[in-house]
């Protein structure tokens, strides 16, 4: 037995630990040490500074509005992304006739770059864009807005257009766990005289757990990376308005603050890993004892 | 009777609200593609109008000036490489670590799993590639791609891989074969629709991607798609027709991708989320 194990020799696992581990793991390693010194593009010199640079994150307005922002884009697109990607998957499960057609159409913004959505959504979110001619088309002129320029509600525009894009893709995961579901036990539900909103929240939910979970980990760890769309609409502007953690490194890193920019990064890694470990492991105990 | 008309008058409702909602994604596609058809004042509308003549011109014009046939290329190969390193290269760890249960093993997996969760350290990764002297290169690009993309390869290889008996290596290696000849000769035929999951996922990810390009490609012939894209919207910050051409060129190739691998996708999604 001990010799039909050594069949499988670990030099094949080599080469991709050897990519991962130079070009990933590394520098995630590095950074922990390089958020805690003076790191500067043009010092050689390093210095250790402590928790300095942390403290500055907290000081600094804009880095804490970046916080901020980076919290209230996760909080929004993963409520967003998975409510409505749940309901268009229950809607979709259903005996419609169009139902092969819709999912086609809601899935196909998410094989588009965001680079490509975030351009096109600009001109449509102008004062004089496409979005507020709509909405004074159809009489809702009080809600007509300078999206993308008005600072207190950039971050929530451009967590919409995320929303927008990849709910659909939320959706098809979520349809792949509908479809896992066996008929039968929705049959011995209505035979006991359950209700569909019985059966949705007895049977449904618990058994779609697993894509759940992974939607949940997904739009989250997704959600808190967000750097791609805000770049492009709003390159974190007006003013700093729409700053989030992804444009904060881009803006230290061309400063040449590089010890700060690895502080910031180093801080998400934390906050991510703080909040996707014991959701991962919360989630896998729920479905083990569902 | 009445039970099932019931569901048909509600499976019309929700069907007609579906079809609502579905203009919803529909329209601002449209509002591009038409847009890519008009003239540059034409265009400033961003309406659901049909061109006055169609510029089958702005597509020449977006190709010639905006140096797309190079960051095509660039793309395409960058793209191509790092799907093809990470398919052999994931599939491979993924078979030893599927087979061997031991500790080193598991400890392994959690090490690539990781990488699922953080998010990798931008600043650091651009010393380290100058460490190794090739910041700027397609090359550095090609084997961070190939990194970054390991823990969800893994994840799916591994998931999937669980699944072959093990009695069909175990023939063979009494028939004298290599763990390289297992390997190739009966894992990889077996895996061939997860090879071509992760290549569709792989592919998609990275050729849509921007985020690498902004820090890591720093001299323009070496551009991507997205980030050539990205270029000629600041320069041609008026001519809305022609960034919409070049926006739906950029799209083409992972849209054809995606009505041949649809089935991988859905196949892959089903794997990873549900039984995963």
């Amino acid at each position: 037995m001990k010799r039909a194990k050594n069949l499988y020799s670990y030099y094949m696992v080599f080469p991709a630990l050897l990519i991962y581990s130079i070009f990933f793991v590394v520098p995630a390693i590095a950074a922990f040490y390089y958020s805690f010194t003076d790191w500067r593009l043009d010092r050689i010199d390093l210095k250790f500074v402590g928790w300095a640079n942390f403290e500055k994150i907290f000081s600094d307005k804009t880095l804490i509005l970046a916080l901020k922002n980076t919290a209230i884009f996760a909080i929004v697109t993963v409520i967003g992304k998975n409510l409505i990607g749940l309901l268009l998957a229950v809607a979709l499960n259903m005996r419609l006739k169009t139902k092969n057609l819709l999912r086609a159409i809601f899935y196909s913004p998410s094989i588009l770059s965001i680079l490509v959505i975030s351009i096109l959504f600009t001109p449509m979110l102008r004062t004089e864009g496409t979005i507020n001619s709509l909405l004074e088309a159809v009489g809702l002129h009080s809600l007509s807005q300078a999206w993308l320029t008005n600072p207190s509600i950039v971050i929530w525009t451009i967590a919409i257009v995320s929303i927008w894009q990849s709910a659909g893709f939320q959706m098809a995961i979520y349809l792949a766990g509908l479809q896992s579901i066996s008929q039968e036990y929705y049959e011995a539900a209505k035979i006991d005289g359950a209700s569909s909103w019985k059966s949705f929240f007895k049977i449904t939910l618990p058994l779609l757990l697993p894509a759940i979970n992974i939607n949940l980990m997904l739009t989250l760890i997704g959600g808190l990376k967000v750097f791609s769309e805000v770049y492009v609409m709003t390159g974190g502007g007006p003013g700093n308005a729409s700053q989030v953690v992804g444009t904060i490194i881009l803006r230290s890193f061309g400063e040449g603050n590089w010890g700060l920019g690895t502080a910031v990064n180093t801080l998400l890694f934390v906050v991510v890993t703080i909040i996707a470990i014991p959701l991962l492991i919360f989630m896998r105990r729920k479905e083990v004892t569902e | 009777m009445g039970y099932t008309r019931k569901i048909t008058i509600r499976n019309y409702v929700v069907e007609g609200f579906l079809i609502l909602a579905s203009l919803l994604v529909l329209l601002p596609l449209v509002v591009l593609i038409l847009g890519s058809f008009k003239t540059s004042a034409e265009v400033l509308s961003f309406s659901l109008s049909l061109p006055e003549t169609w510029q089958f011109s702005n597509y020449v014009r977006v190709f010639q000036e905006g140096g797309l046939s190079r960051a095509f290329l660039n793309s395409i190969w960058i793209t191509g490489v790092s799907s093809i390193i990470n398919i052999i290269a994931s599939s491979a760890a993924s078979f030893i670590l599927a087979r061997r249960e031991t500790k080193v093993s598991g400890t392994i997996y959690m090490y690539f799993f990781m990488g699922l969760i953080a998010p990798m350290s931008i600043i650091t990764t651009i010393r380290v590639v100058q460490g190794l002297g090739f910041y700027g290169s397609i090359s550095s690009v090609i084997l961070i791609y190939a990194a970054l993309n390991t823990a969800f390869s893994v994840f799916l290889y591994s998931g999937f891989i669980k699944t072959i008996p093990r009695a069909l290596d175990e023939v063979a290696f009494l028939e004298g074969a290599s763990v390289f000849g297992v390997f190739f000769r009966i894992v990889t035929p077996l895996i061939l629709p997860v090879n071509a999951t992760v290549a569709i996922m792989v592919f998609m990810s990275v050729w849509n991607d921007i985020t690498i390009p902004v820090y890591f490609l720093t001299d323009s012939s070496t551009w991507t798609m997205p980030l050539s894209i990205y270029n000629f919207y600041g320069k041609y910050s008026r001519d809305w027709n022609l960034i919409f051409a070049n926006l739906v060129l950029t799209s083409l190739p992972v849209f054809i991708l995606y009505l041949f691998g649809q089935k991988y996708i859905v196949s892959g999604l089903t794997a990873g989320a549900v039984k995963g």
